[in-house]
């Protein structure tokens, strides 16, 4: 058994909150971040609201040095950028505190968000513009690459790179450690935070700064989810929305924004005398290897993911004071975790189990990310974050979800759980310290 | 020739370059003179030409042929230096096209 990893500092820019003061705020209060889309116009889609980053509450400039790096960083870049910067100060870690080499960096990541369109717009233009003129139009190569060249800045491509977000956070913190991006869609920000946590047990550093950045509000994300069904259509009723475990839930809410948080080796952070918000203790990451959107029927996938991320952590079911669910509102997420959260802890389990996507919305790769942070917050303040817009009991999701209201609640650990499209879940579990 | 008049000549193009150069190295216009090291003092990188050349390229409406300003991606290059190549190159186009038309 090596030593143990502490999680020494927490950052978040979420659509209910910047900063950890402000998104504890708003789990305590159970506030929805979900409104009609402001970033572009959304007449004919479908589903037309999202939990959006407020650009009045979050000025990216102030985290990026040269303030040139902005022009080669997606939205998600700059969620992840500022979410490391803030995680990085309240760990009280300064640049001689840590050698640069052993210092590094796993994000999850995967989209563009909506200022990043331009390069899909140009791409767009560009085959018009091929097209125009011709008797029947057909794409072709010669005519778009000459209409790609005219419109298209050269550096739009290194903005829409996935990996590009973790070497702006290495850039900005010098950390030239390991550095890796997990792109595993819904479950990223999960894995690559275990996968940080393997890093540093590994020996391959002391120091990880980790979590995941995400933005999918743009016409192609929304469409893109809308088509495969997954999307709730609750337009005129935008807070009240994403429902999970209620009968009536329609689907899942995009989200956008980051979280990042700093891992420590037990001998490293106990030598500078780190703040510690709790133990990293366990960890897992599993496939259903079934089929690609739909969870084996008995919820075994992500039952086995729960099994054995307790198993990493040396931890019993009762171990467990609150587990934060993937929860994602849609009519199938939320019976298979509820079928996985029993098999674990018994068909009558009372283990609160609730949704933050209900107040954040679906973060996708940074999903995993925030709802660690959300259990970190709700470890250190003794409460348990509420499952907002729950109405309706659904018979197939009876768990305790702790609807609508959060609650006061000493735990010693918790789970959150992320199961992303392709059948992927992982698990991590934090203890007290 | 650009659209714009007041493109024309080199202190025309000059005033592009700078105002070009403030966007891409996101600077205020005024650390911007004509002796200015881009490298040096403004801190640009390889890939911060390229967008410079981007910019320069949709403000003059015309191609820069990339031997012209791949020679000056050194350390050593200046917004002047830069826009002198430019204006040259411009004024010498405007000056064959006007003699075709003669």
């Amino acid at each position: 058994m090596g030593e143990r990893v502490a999680v020494t500092g927490v950052g978040v820019v979420a659509p209910t909150g910047i900063g950890v003061d402000a998104f504890c705020q708003a789990l305590r209060r159970g506030r929805s971040g979900t409104r009609p889309i402001t970033a572009f116009a959304c007449d004919g889609l479908d589903t037309r609201i999202a939990a959006e980053i407020d650009d009045a509450a979050f000025d990216p400039a102030a985290f990026v040095q040269p303030p040139k790096l902005l022009k080669l960083m997606s939205r998600p870049a700059t969620f992840a950028v500022a979410a490391a910067a803030m995680a990085r100060s309240s760990a009280g870690l300064g640049p001689e505190d840590v050698d640069p080499d052993r210092m590094g960096v796993c994000l999850g990541a995967g989209g563009m968000g909506p200022l990043d369109l331009d390069l899909l717009a140009v791409q767009a233009m560009a085959v018009l513009d091929a097209a125009a003129g011709q008797a029947a139009p057909a794409f072709d190569v010669p005519s778009f690459a000459r209409a790609f060249r005219a419109r298209s800045n050269p550096l739009s491509m290194l903005r829409g790179l996935p990996n590009l977000a973790a070497a702006h956070v290495a850039i900005q913190q010098g950390a030239r450690g390991p550095n890796s991006t997990v792109a595993t869609a819904c479950t990223a920000g999960t894995q690559a935070i275990g996968d940080a946590v393997r890093t540093i047990q590994r020996g391959d550093a002391d120091v990880m700064l980790a979590g995941g950045a995400d933005s999918m509000i743009n016409p192609v994300g929304l469409l893109g989810f809308s088509m495969l069904g997954t999307l709730s259509c609750r337009n005129d009723e935008a807070e009240t929305a994403c429902r999970p475990f209620d009968r009536h839930r329609d689907g899942f809410v995009i989200g956008e924004g980051a979280a990042v948080i700093v891992l420590e080796r037990e001998s490293f952070a106990r030598a500078r005398g780190a703040p510690v918000w709790a133990e990293l203790a366990g960890y897992s990451a599993t496939c259903d290897a079934y089929r690609i959107t739909d969870e084996r029927p008995d919820g075994s996938g992500p039952a086995t993911s729960i099994r054995r991320c307790l198993r990493d952590a040396d931890a019993a079911p009762a171990d467990v004071g609150y587990v934060n669910a993937h929860g994602t509102g849609t009519p199938m997420n939320d019976r298979i975790e509820t079928q996985a959260v029993k098999s674990v802890f018994g068909e009558a389990t009372r283990v609160p189990v609730s949704s933050t996507k209900s107040m954040t919305g679906h973060l996708l790769a940074a999903a995993g990310a925030v709802e660690l942070v959300a259990c970190l917050i709700a470890l250190r303040s003794g409460f348990l974050p509420p499952t907002i817009n729950y109405r309706t009991p659904d018979p197939e999701c009876d768990l305790d979800c702790v609807p609508n209201v959060p609650r006061p609640a000493r735990f010693d650990a918790a789970l959150s759980n992320s199961f992303g499209f392709g059948g992927q879940h992982a698990c991590l579990m934090i203890r007290r310290w | 020739m650009p659209d714009d008049p007041t493109l024309v000549g080199r202190e025309g193009v000059l005033g592009l370059v700078r105002r070009s150069v403030a966007q891409v190295l996101m600077v205020p216009l005024e650390r911007v003179g004509p002796q200015t090291a881009l490298v040096a003092e403004l801190g640009a990188e390889s890939i911060d030409f390229l967008d410079l050349v981007f910019h320069l390229e949709q403000g003059l409406g015309r191609k820069i042929p990339v031997a012209r300003w791949g020679s000056f991606v050194d350390e050593r290059l200046a917004g002047q230096e830069l826009a002198r190549a430019i204006t040259t190159d411009v004024i010498r186009e405007f000056a064959e096209r006007e003699a075709a038309r003669d």
